[in-house]
C-alpha cells in the first residue's frame, strides 16, 4: 500500500462519503423516532398487520414484533433500506474506484509514477474497505444511540447478529461492484447495475419468501444466507454464512486484483 | 549498456495491429528521435515501453531492467510526458506537482516547482481545470523532470506550447542531457527531431523502416518548393525535382537532393518569391524509400 496515494483517495472520496453517511444516520434517526408512535398504537397496529396479505407481511420480513419491539422494527426498515442504500454506496464506489482513473484519464499519470500495479491496486482496495467500514460504523453508532434513546429495552444479541450479517452482506456487493468494473469498460456508469444486482437480490430473496412455490429462488440471493430480520423476536448469527460470504468476497477481490495487473490501461 | 533497448516487442489488439517487431538500442547519454506519422504507432511503442500496455510478444529494457518486471524500479529512473495530459480536475498544478513530489520523495519540492513554473511561466495555484492546453502541457513538462530522471521519454512535448515555450523547453532539454540524462523523443515534427535529437528511428504502419544518423535523414529528406517566377515559361527542374505543377507564374515541386544544389539552382532562375516548406510525413516516408 503507498501512503501517499492512500491519503489522496481518501481526501477524494471524503464529500461522497459524507453525503452518503448523513443520508444513513438521517435515515436511522428518522425510522427510529418515530417508533414510540408505533408502539403507542399496539393493538391497532397488530390489527393492520392481521389484515395484511400472509404474503406481502412475509416478503417484507413482517411480523408481530416488527411493530412491538424496536428491534424488530428497526431490523425491517434495516434490511430493506438501510442494507440497500449502504450497499450503492459502497458497490458504486467500488465499481469505479480503479476505473474512475481511466475514464477521467488520469490512469496514464497514476501508473507511470514508480509504484507497482499491485501496490496501486491494494492501495485503492484498502481506501474502499476504509470507506466501507467508516459508513458502517457511523450508521450502526447512530442506531446504537436511536435505540438507546426510543427504545425501552433492546436485545442487542439480535442487533449484533443483523449488523454482523448486514456486513459480510454489504461487503459481498461492495467486491460484487469491484469484479463488475473489472471486466467491463471503465467508460459505463455503474450506477444502473449495481442498483440492478442489489435491488434484484433483494427482491428474489422476498418474494421467495412470500410464496413456497418459489422458494428456490431465494438460494441465488445473499440475503437467503445473511438473514437481516428478527422471527418472532429471534435472530442468531450464523457465522458460517458469514465465513461462506466472506470467502466469495475475498474470491471476487482476488480476481479483480489479478485482472487489474495484466490489463491494458485505456488512454 | 543501452539505455533503453527493444527488441522485436509487439503489440497486436486481436487481429489489429499496434507495433510489429519493434527494435532499436537508445545509447546512454543521447537524444533520440521517434518520428512517424499519426497511428504509425509511436504512443503504443511508448505506452508498451512505460508499462501500460502488456506487450504482445517481444522484450524492452531501460537501464538494463526489464520493463514487463521491473516496472516500479524503472520508473524512478524515468521522466516521462504524454502527449494527452489529463490530470485531477480537483487539483491546482500545484497540488498535482506536489503530489507527484510526494510520491518520488523530491527534496525541497516546493522550491524546485516554483523555479520551474518561473522558467516556464506557469501560474501554480489555478485549477488544473482552468488550464489551457499549453499550461496542461508545462504542468506535464515540469512534473515529467522534477525528480531529476536518468531517461527523459517525450511524446509529441511541444503540442500546444508557444513557439517562445518550444524554445524553452529545447533549451532545458539541452541543458538536462549535458549533464547525461538520456532523452528519447517522440514527434510527428520532422524540424523538432533535426533540432533536437542525435539519431531517430523512423516508424510506419507499426514497424521501424530505418534508424539513422541525423545528417543521413536530412541528406535524404524532400522540401516541398513553391516559386513565383517573372515569366509563365516552362522552366528547367533541378535534378531531385518530382511532382512538378505549373499555374501560369507559379509552380509547385518536391525536392530531394541537397540543398546547397537547390540554392544554386534558385540563384539561376529569375524569381519573385520562394518558400521551401516539410511535405507531411506520408510523402517524405514514400520519397525517403523511393530514394
Amino acid at each position: 500500500m503507498n501512503s501517499v496515494i492512500f491519503k489522496k483517495e481518501l481526501k477524494r472520496n471524503r464529500k461522497n462519503t459524507a453525503i452518503w453517511s448523513a443520508i444513513l444516520v438521517g435515515f436511522t434517526a428518522l425510522i427510529l423516532s418515530i417508533f414510540p408512535s408505533f408502539s403507542e398504537m399496539g393493538e391497532e397496529m397488530a390489527k393492520l398487520m392481521s389484515s395484511l396479505p400472509e404474503e406481502y407481511a412475509k416478503a417484507l420480513g413482517m411480523d408481530e414484533e416488527t411493530w412491538s419491539s424496536i428491534i424488530g422494527y428497526y431490523g425491517t426498515y434495516y434490511g430493506i433500506y438501510i442494507t440497500l442504500l449502504m450497499g450503492i454506496f459502497t458497490a458504486s464506489t467500488g465499481a469505479t474506484i480503479i476505473g474512475k482513473e481511466e475514464r477521467d484519464g488520469t490512469a496514464e499519470f497514476l501508473l507511470t509514477r514508480p509504484i507497482s500495479r499491485g501496490s496501486i491496486a491494494a492501495t485503492k482496495l484498502g481506501v474502499l474497505g476504509t470507506l466501507f467500514v467508516i459508513v458502517y460504523g457511523i450508521q450502526m453508532l447512530a442506531a446504537v444511540i436511536g435505540l438507546l434513546i426510543f427504545g425501552e429495552e433492546v436485545n442487542w444479541s439480535v442487533f449484533i447478529a443483523m449488523h454482523v450479517h448486514g456486513f459480510f452482506l454489504v461487503g459481498f456487493f461492495t467486491a460484487s461492484g469491484v469484479f463488475m468494473s473489472s471486466f467491463l469498460s471503465p467508460k459505463l456508469n455503474y450506477m444502473g447495475p449495481v442498483v440492478g444486482l442489489i435491488f434484484g437480490s433483494y427482491f428474489l430473496n422476498a418474494i421467495s419468501m412470500a410464496t413456497e412455490k418459489v422458494s428456490w429462488l431465494g438460494y441465488i440471493s445473499p440475503y437467503h444466507y445473511l438473514n437481516l430480520t428478527a422471527k418472532n423476536g429471534v435472530l442468531e448469527l450464523n457465522l458460517i454464512t458469514c465465513f461462506g460470504a466472506s470467502v466469495v468476497t475475498a474470491i471476487l477481490l482476488w480476481i479483480s486484483f489479478k485482472r487489474y495487473l495484466s490489463r491494458d490501461i485505456v488512454g | 549498456m543501452s539505455a533503453i533497448e527493444l527488441s522485436s516487442l509487439s503489440k497486436f489488439y486481436g487481429n489489429q495491429r499496434g507495433i510489429d517487431g519493434v527494435s532499436f538500442a537508445v545509447k546512454k547519454g543521447e537524444i533520440f528521435g521517434f518520428i512517424g506519422p499519426n497511428g504509425a504507432g509511436k504512443s503504443t511503442t511508448i505506452r508498451t515501453l512505460m508499462g501500460l500496455l502488456a506487450a504482445t510478444s517481444g522484450k524492452a529494457t531501460i537501464m538494463g531492467m526489464d520493463t514487463s518486471v521491473e516496472g516500479a524500479r524503472i520508473r524512478e529512473k524515468i521522466g516521462y510526458l504524454p502527449s494527452e495530459v489529463d490530470y485531477y480536475s480537483d487539483m491546482s498544478s500545484r497540488e498535482l506537482l506536489l503530489y507527484h513530489a510526494a510520491i518520488y520523495k523530491v527534496g525541497d519540492a516546493a522550491h524546485k516547482i516554483q523555479e520551474l513554473a518561473t522558467y516556464f511561466q506557469l501560474e501554480l495555484d489555478r485549477p488544473i481545470d482552468d488550464l489551457s492546453y499549453g499550461n496542461k502541457k508545462k504542468c506535464a513538462i515540469i512534473q515529467s523532470v522534477l525528480h531529476d530522471p536518468e531517461v527523459l521519454i517525450l511524446d509529441e512535448p511541444t503540442g500546444g506550447l508557444d513557439p517562445l515555450m518550444q524554445n524553452r523547453f529545447f533549451e532545458l532539454l539541452e541543458r538536462l542531457n549535458k549533464k547525461g540524462v538520456t532523452i528519447f523523443f517522440s514527434s510527428h515534427v520532422l524540424s523538432e527531431i533535426q533540432r533536437m535529437c542525435d539519431r531517430a528511428a523512423i516508424i510506419r504502419a507499426g514497424k521501424i523502416t530505418a534508424v539513422e544518423d541525423i545528417t543521413t535523414l536530412l541528406s535524404k529528406q524532400m522540401k516541398t518548393v513553391r516559386l513565383v517566377t517573372n515569366s509563365v515559361n516552362n522552366m528547367v527542374l533541378p535534378e531531385g525535382a518530382l511532382n512538378h505543377h505549373q499555374s501560369g507564374q507559379k509552380h509547385t515541386f518536391d525536392y530531394v537532393g541537397p540543398t546547397q544544389d537547390l540554392i544554386v539552382w534558385l540563384n539561376s532562375q529569375a524569381i519573385i518569391d520562394v518558400t521551401l516548406s516539410e511535405p507531411d510525413l506520408e510523402s517524405i516516408f514514400m520519397n525517403y524509400y523511393q530514394s
